[in-house]
C-alpha cells in the first residue's frame, strides 16, 4: 500500500482494501437498508424470525389459487395431519361463543401474535358463527360419521365439512394459509383481521404457494397518521427555522465583535467562550430548566429557540476563525468608504462568509432536527411534539412492536436530512472537515 | 482617549448577546447549579441549604457508582474503539482507490440519521427473536460450529475433555493447511516475484490467522460452555450478564449492543481523517520512499504524528460525549437491565424528572463536571508526547 496519493495501488493491494472498504460501507449501510425492508413488510413478517438473508430483506410472500382466484396469501403454520387423526376444515351449523374454542386455531397460531393482549382476545373470540371456518386440532375433535364437532369444553355442534386434509401422497409440507389484505399493515385493525375467519383460510401443498416479493408502500401513510406527522412536522420545522435564523443571525455579529473589534478583556472572553465549549448539556440542564420554569415557559417552545437568538460558543469560535481569514484591506476599504462596523458586517464581511453561514444553518438545522433531549424536557402536550418525541411516543405507546410502521415513519423522518445531504454536500463536508480542523 | 472608550463600547455591544447568553444560559445555570447541589429542593418550594448532605448521599448511592462505571466502561470501549475503526477507515480510503467520492457518503449517512432514529432502528436490528443481528449471528456462528466440528468435537469440550481433537481430520487436513499457508511463501521466496503471488500469501496469512480462531473458540467452550451457546444469539438488550461470566467489569450484552451501535456513527469521524489525512503533504512520503520506507513506516512516522492534533481534538470531544448519551439508553433499555446501561445523563434525568431530587442531581451533574474536565486533563497530558503541532 503506498501513502502517496498520486501513485496507482497495484492491482495486488487494491482488491484487499476493497474487500476491507466494502466490508466498512456494508457495516455502515445495512442498517439502513434493514430500516427501509422492514418498512416495506407485512405486519405478520416482522413478528416472524427471519429465515435466512433474502426473506429479511425482500421478505417473503406467497401468493396461491384457491377458489379459482390468484390470492395474497399468508402462511400460518405447517400442518401434519396423520391417517389415523385427519384434519378437517369446517364449516359450524350451529353458532356456538367462540371462549369454548380458546384458540379456534391451536394456540400455536395465536402464540405468534405476542401483540394481543388479553382484551384484544376476547374481543376477537365473540362469537363463532356460521359463516366462519374453523380447521379441527388437537382441542377441537371432528367426527365425520355424525358430523358433530367436539370442542375443548365436551359441547358438541353441528359442523360441515368443507375439506378433509389428508397427509400428501408424495410427503409434501401442508400448510395452512389465510388470504392476506393490505388493511392487515394497520396494527390497529390487524387484530380483528387475524381473528377474521371469514377470510379465506385454507390448507394447501407447498407446491400450490408461490413465492413473491410483497412490497407494501401502503406502511407509510398508516405510519404517517399514527405519529401525526404534519403536526410534529409542523413543530419540528417552526423549532428548526427559528434556531437556523438566531444561531446565524447572532454568531455573526458576535464573531465579527471577537474578529474585529478591539474592546477591553476580549481575549479572556473569548478563552472563556471556548471553555463552555466543555460543559456538556447534562450539567446545566437542572438549573435552565429552573430558569424556564419560573419564567413560565416549560411546555411552549420557547425554551428551544431562545437561547439561540444570543449566540452558540462553537459556531462564533468557528466564525471568528473564518472571520480572521478574511483580506483585512476590504474591510479598511469599506471603513475608510465611511462605512459603520454594522454595515461593513452586512455589506462586506456577511457576503465574504456565505460557506461559512451556509455551513452553520446547516448544521444547526441538522441539531435541531435531531433533537431529543430538549423536547423531551420541556414539552409536555402532544400538540406541540416534534418529529423525534412522536416517533418515540408512538414506539412506547405500542411496546415497540409494529415494526413496519415504526421503521417507515423512521424512514421518513430521516430522509429530509438524507436529501438534504446529496443537495448539499460539498457543505456538509467541508463542515465537518472543518469542524475536526482546529485542535 | 474618547475614542478608545467608543471602540471598546461598539466592541460589547457586538458581543452583548452572547455576553447575556453566557450570564443568562451558561454562567448561572453553571454556578447555579453548584449551590443546588448544596440544597434540598422540594418541589414547589424554595431550596433550602443543607451543606454537604448531597455530596454524602452520592458517595453511598450504589446506583450513581454503578452508572458512573457504566459510563466510564462504555467510554473505555467505545473511544478506542471509535477511533481505530474511524482511522482505518480513513486510512484504507486515502489510498487514490476508485470510488473514494461513494465510499465516503456512505459512510456520513448515518450521521445524519437522527438519533431517535438510530435508537429505535437498532432496538429492532437487536431484536432476539426477529432481529438482523441475531439471523446473522446465528449463520455465522453455525458456520463457526460446523467448521470447527469438523476438527473438534466440541461436545467433548463442553463436557471438559481437555484435548477434544479428531485426530483424524486434523492429521488429513494438516498437510494442506501446512502447503496453503508455506506454499506460496516458500515458492515467493525461490522466485522472488511480487504481484499475484503477495496476494496469495496475503490470502495464506489470513486464512492461518482463520485457521487460529476455531482452536480459541474451542478453548473458550471448553471453560464457559453456556455462555458460548449464548453467543449464538444473545438477547442483545435483555441480557445484563456479560459474555465472559469470568471477568469482572466486563460490560453486559446491554452494553456492548450499546457500543456496536455507537460504531455506526464513526464514520462521520472517518470523514474527517480523511480530510486531513489529504492535507498531508505529498513531499513528506516522496522524500520517504527515496529513503526505502515501507507503508508502516510511513503510517507510524509521518502520517500519524500529522494527525495527531485531530485524533486528540475528536478524542476529547468523544469524552465530553460519553457523558451526554442520553437517548440511546433512554429509548433503548431504559437504563436496565440490573442498571447496566444507566449512563450518568439518564441517572441525572431520572432524579431531576423523575424522582424531583433536583438538589442531588445537580450534585451529580457537578460530580459528572469534574469528572470530564479530569479526564479531558489526562487526555491532554497523556497525548503530549505524542501529539505532533506544526510550527511548535
Amino acid at each position: 500500500m503506498s501513502n502517496a496519493p498520486n501513485k496507482p495501488l497495484p492491482w495486488t493491494t487494491r482488491i484487499p482494501v476493497h474487500i476491507a472498504l466494502a466490508g466498512g460501507g456494508l457495516f455502515f449501510l445495512l442498517p439502513l437498508l434493514w430500516m427501509i425492508a422492514t418498512s416495506l413488510k407485512p405486519l405478520d413478517q416482522t413478528m416472524r424470525p427471519p429465515t435466512n438473508l433474502k426473506t429479511a430483506f425482500f421478505g417473503d410472500g406467497w401468493q396461491a389459487v384457491i377458489g379459482g382466484r390468484r390470492l395474497e396469501v399468508v402462511r400460518e403454520r405447517e400442518i401434519v395431519p396423520s391417517e389415523s387423526r385427519p384434519v378437517y376444515i369446517l364449516r359450524p351449523l350451529d353458532p356456538f361463543p367462540a371462549g369454548e374454542m380458546t384458540h379456534p386455531f391451536g394456540k400455536e397460531v395465536w402464540d405468534r401474535y405476542p401483540v394481543f393482549n388479553k382484551q384484544e382476545l376476547a374481543r376477537m373470540n365473540t362469537r363463532v358463527t356460521s359463516a366462519m371456518t374453523v380447521l379441527t386440532d388437537a382441542r377441537n375433535t371432528f367426527d365425520p360419521a355424525v358430523g358433530l364437532l367436539t370442542l375443548q369444553s365436551g359441547r358438541k355442534v353441528r359442523a360441515a365439512v368443507v375439506r378433509r386434509v389428508r397427509p400428501a401422497s408424495n410427503g409434501e409440507k401442508l400448510w395452512l394459509v389465510r388470504e392476506w389484505r393490505p388493511e392487515d399493515t394497520d396494527t390497529k385493525e390487524v387484530g380483528a383481521a387475524a381473528g377474521d375467519m371469514t377470510r379465506a383460510w385454507d390448507v394447501l401443498p407447498e407446491s400450490r404457494l408461490r413465492k413473491t416479493i410483497r412490497l407494501i408502500p401502503h406502511n407509510y401513510p398508516v405510519a404517517l397518521r399514527r405519529v401525526h406527522f404534519a403536526r410534529s412536522l409542523w413543530n419540528t420545522l417552526f423549532l428548526c427555522a427559528m434556531v437556523v435564523c438566531g444561531t446565524t443571525i447572532s454568531s455573526l455579529i458576535v464573531a465579527y465583535g471577537f474578529a474585529f473589534l478591539q474592546f477591553r478583556g476580549r481575549e479572556l472572553l473569548f478563552g472563556v467562550t471556548l471553555a463552555t465549549m466543555m460543559i456538556p448539556f447534562p450539567v446545566v440542564m437542572i438549573p435552565i430548566y429552573l430558569l424556564y420554569r419560573d419564567l413560565g415557559w416549560v411546555g411552549s417552545f420557547k425554551p428551544l429557540w431562545v437561547a439561540s437568538w444570543f449566540g452558540s460558543a462553537f459556531f462564533i469560535f468557528l466564525l471568528r476563525q473564518f472571520y480572521l481569514g478574511l483580506p483585512r484591506d476590504l474591510l479598511d476599504a469599506a471603513r475608510i468608504d465611511g462605512c459603520s462596523d454594522l454595515e461593513i458586517l452586512w455589506y462586506v464581511v456577511a457576503p465574504l462568509s456565505k460557506p461559512a453561514i451556509a455551513m452553520i444553518a446547516l448544521f444547526t438545522f441538522l441539531g435541531t432536527w435531531k433533537d431529543f433531549l430538549g423536547p423531551l424536557i420541556y414539552l409536555n402536550h402532544e400538540s406541540q411534539f416534534t418529529l423525534s418525541l412522536s416517533l418515540q411516543a408512538f414506539a412506547s405507546e405500542h411496546g415497540g412492536t409494529p415494526w413496519h410502521l415504526l421503521m417507515a415513519a423512521a424512514t421518513v423522518f430521516s430522509l429530509p436530512l438524507i436529501i438534504l445531504f446529496f443537495f448539499a454536500m460539498k457543505t456538509f463536508i467541508r463542515g465537518v472537515s472543518m469542524t475536526g480542523l482546529k485542535g | 482617549m474618547r475614542a478608545s472608550v467608543r471602540k471598546s463600547l461598539t466592541g460589547y455591544s457586538f458581543v452583548l448577546p452572547w455576553l447575556i447568553a453566557l450570564g443568562l444560559f451558561i454562567g448561572f445555570p453553571f454556578l447555579g447549579g453548584f449551590y443546588f447541589s448544596f440544597c434540598d429542593f422540594p418541589p414547589l418550594k424554595t431550596p433550602m441549604f443543607i451543606g454537604l448532605d448531597n455530596y454524602a448521599q452520592l458517595l453511598h448511592d450504589p446506583v450513581f457508582h454503578r452508572s458512573l462505571g457504566v459510563t466510564l466502561i462504555y467510554g473505555a470501549a467505545a473511544i478506542p474503539l471509535g477511533v481505530l475503526l474511524a482511522l482505518t477507515l480513513a486510512l484504507l480510503l486515502n489510498t487514490r482507490i476508485r470510488g473514494q467520492a461513494l465510499y465516503r457518503v456512505i459512510f456520513f449517512l448515518p450521521h445524519l440519521v437522527p438519533t431517535v432514529v438510530t435508537a429505535l432502528l437498532w432496538l429492532w436490528i437487536f431484536n432476539p427473536d426477529y432481529g438482523l443481528l441475531n439471523l446473522f449471528l446465528g449463520k455465522l456462528m453455525h458456520g463457526v460450529d460446523v467448521w470447527t466440528g469438523l476438527f473438534f468435537d466440541l461436545e467433548a469440550a463442553a463436557r471438559g475433555r481437555i484435548l477434544p481433537v479428531r485426530w483424524s481430520a486434523m492429521l488429513a487436513a494438516g498437510p494442506v493447511a501446512a502447503l496453503l499457508a508455506f506454499g506460496p511463501w516458500l515458492r515467493s521466496e525461490l522466485t522472488k516475484r511480487a504481484g499475484l503471488f503477495r496476494l496469495v500469501r496475503f490470502a495464506a496469512a489470513l486464512s492461518c490467522t482463520l485457521a487460529v480462531l476455531p482452536v480459541l473458540y474451542v478453548v473458550m467452550v471448553r471453560f464457559m460452555p453456556g455462555d458460548m451457546r449464548k453467543l449464538h444469539s444473545p438477547g442483545w438488550l435483555s441480557d445484563a450478564s456479560p459474555f465472559p461470566a469470568a471477568v469482572p467489569f466486563a460490560p453486559s450484552w446491554a452494553l456492548w449492543g450499546i457500543v456496536v451501535m455507537s460504531m455506526w456513527g464513526v464514520g462521520q469521524m472517518a470523514v474527517i481523517y480523511l480530510a486531513k489525512l489529504q492535507d498531508v503533504p505529498i513531499q513528506l512520503y516522496e522524500a520517504a520512499d527515496i529513503d526505502g520506507a515501507t507503508w508502516i513506516q510511513k503510517t507510524r512516522h509521518i502520517t500519524l504524528p500529522l494527525i495527531s492534533p485531530v485524533i486528540l481534538f475528536n478524542v476529547v470531544m468523544a469524552i465530553i460525549g460519553t457523558f451526554q448519551v442520553f437517548t440511546e439508553p433512554y429509548i433503548m433499555t431504559r437504563g436496565g437491565p440490573e442498571d447496566k446501561t444507566r449512563f450518568v445523563a439518564l441517572f441525572i434525568y431520572d432524579q431531576a424528572f423523575q424522582y424531583q431530587n433536583v438538589g442531588y442531581a445537580a450534585a451529580v451533574a457537578w460530580v459528572l463536571f469534574l469528572v470530564i474536565v479530569g479526564l479531558t486533563l489526562l487526555a491532554f497530558r497523556l497525548s503530549r508526547r505524542h501529539v505532533y503541532y506544526a510550527g511548535r
